[in-house]
Order: C-alpha cells, then sequence, then structure tokens
C-alpha cells in the first residue's frame, strides 16, 4: 500500500511543510525587527490552508517570479493588523513574534511525534518491537 | 528547503545586529576624539540602517545594511584653550556622540541579536526533530 494513500501521513506532511514555510516568515519579521517601515507577516492558519487546497491558484515556483496576489507578499500570507508601531514605520513587536515561533516548534514537535507514533504501528503490526 | 532558508535569514538578522553593534562600538571608542588641528572637526558619530531586500543567493528577501550613515548633528562647544583643537576663542568641538544613546542602541542591538538566536535554536531544533524521524 502507497504511505501517501494514507491520510494521516499526507496530513503530517503538509503540516511539517507548513510549520517550515512559517519558520521562514517568521525567522524573516525577527530579522527585520530594526528594519524601518518592515511590516511583520504570517501564514494563513492551517485549517484555512488545507479548506482551500483544492482551489486553483498560480504557483511560483521560483522565489523571484511575479505572485498573483498584490504586494509583495507570498501566497498563503497574511499581514496581520500590526498592535504597534515604532517611529521609523517598523511593526514588528518581538515577544509577539517569539510566541508565534514557539508556537510553530510546538506544533513541529507534535507532528513529528504522531508521525513517529504511527510509524510505530506499522512497526507492531509487522511484529517487530516498537522501539526499532 | 524553506527551514534552510529559516535558518539562514536569521544569520543574516545576527549578522546586521552586529554590524550595528560595531559602529555603536565606534561611536564608543571615539566619543573625546577631537581634531587635531586648530578649529578642526571632531569624530562624527555613525549610523546604520537596514533593509529588506531580495538576496539571489538566499532566494528569498533577507535583511541586510543599506547605509552606514554620518550624524550631521551640531558639534557641541567646549571651553578648552590649551587643547591643539581649540579654535582662536579657545573653544574646541567635541564629537556628536551621546553615550546614552549609543548604550540604549546597544541594549537594542543586543535583544534583537538575541531574538534571532532564539529563532535560530527553535529552527535547529525542529530540523533535529525531522531528522530523527529517520531514527
Amino acid at each position: 500500500m502507497d504511505q501517501t494513500q494514507i491520510g494521516l501521513f499526507d496530513l503530517a506532511e503538509r503540516r511539517l511543510a507548513w510549520a517550515d514555510r512559517r519558520q521562514a516568515v517568521l525567522a524573516q519579521n525577527i530579522a527585520n525587527t530594526n528594519t524601518p517601515g518592515y511590516r511583520p507577516r504570517d501564514l494563513k492558519p492551517f485549517a484555512a490552508t488545507l479548506s482551500r487546497a483544492g482551489a486553483i491558484a498560480p504557483v511560483r515556483t521560483q522565489p523571484n517570479h511575479i505572485s498573483a496576489v498584490s504586494g509583495d507578499r507570498a501566497p498563503g500570507e497574511t499581514e496581520p493588523r500590526p498592535a504597534a508601531r515604532a517611529p521609523d514605520g517598523n511593526a514588528v513587536t518581538l515577544d509577539d513574534q517569539l510566541i508565534r515561533v514557539a508556537d510553530t516548534e510546538t506544533t513541529h514537535a507534535l507532528v513529528t511525534t504522531i508521525y513517529r507514533k504511527y510509524l510505530a504501528l506499522f512497526g507492531i503490526a509487522l511484529g517487530r518491537s516498537s522501539s526499532g | 528547503m524553506e527551514i534552510n532558508k529559516a535558518l539562514s535569514i536569521s544569520a543574516r538578522g545576527m549578522d546586521v545586529q552586529t554590524t550595528r553593534l560595531r559602529i555603536i562600538a565606534e561611536n564608543l571608542a571615539n566619543q573625546d576624539t577631537t581634531g587635531s588641528t586648530p578649529g578642526a572637526d571632531p569624530y562624527r558619530r555613525k549610523t546604520v540602517t537596514f533593509q529588506n531586500a531580495f538576496d539571489r543567493q538566499l532566494g528569498a528577501p533577507a535583511v541586510q545594511v543599506k547605509s552606514v550613515g554620518r550624524d550631521e548633528s551640531d558639534f557641541q562647544m567646549r571651553y578648552d584653550p590649551s587643547n591643539p583643537a581649540a579654535n582662536a576663542d579657545g573653544y574646541v568641538k567635541l564629537p556628536n556622540v551621546n553615550s546614552l544613546v549609543e548604550v540604549m542602541d546597544m541594549r537594542e542591538a543586543e535583544r534583537s541579536y538575541n531574538a534571532n538566536l532564539s529563532v535560530m535554536q527553535a529552527t535547529r531544533s525542529m530540523l533535529t526533530r525531522t531528522i530523527d524521524l529517520l531514527k
């Protein structure tokens, strides 16, 4: 049986990819914490990405392609309304961003754990010990 | 891979904050540097600005140092006729470095650097955990 036909593996893979992307976006925000005029971005919640998985949208196969979304954000990204703005126009709040990073990390840990557990179930079914 | 990109972006963030710290160190070290000839200009405070620009090598926008500028504010004058840089009236131009401002900037740079470091650690643990799936 093809592993990808099992919903959980597919779902876990997508969720991990989402966490990876989100981490890159958040790293971007934090690296730009002192860049004048920079506004932080975030990804749409995972549930939202899942529900419009069937929708057709142009795909950027290279980062320097022009995106179909107005502005310079990639599809699936949002620009949350900033809570505060520094006099130079920068709207990154460090603590808020770090909370998001921690959240992404927890999600990632959760998904990898579930993935391993599920894999271990296959091990049991095949007669191996769950640790191996 | 996005996660490697995240690591590189954090590294760039740390890099620009280091440049900023270097400029601050330069300003603080030179806060008493006066000119050497009568009426000469002393050390002028340097400033650094950042921008988020597309990085070809990385294939994503990354933060970089936009420019290292000069603070064009006025110099303070101090009466010190024995100084070699004193003008005809005995006044010396002092650098426009305010140590309070510099220390404040230093704190901010440190905080930003730490934040980037935290992201890097989080990213690294995510990466390790993904690799652990192979075990």
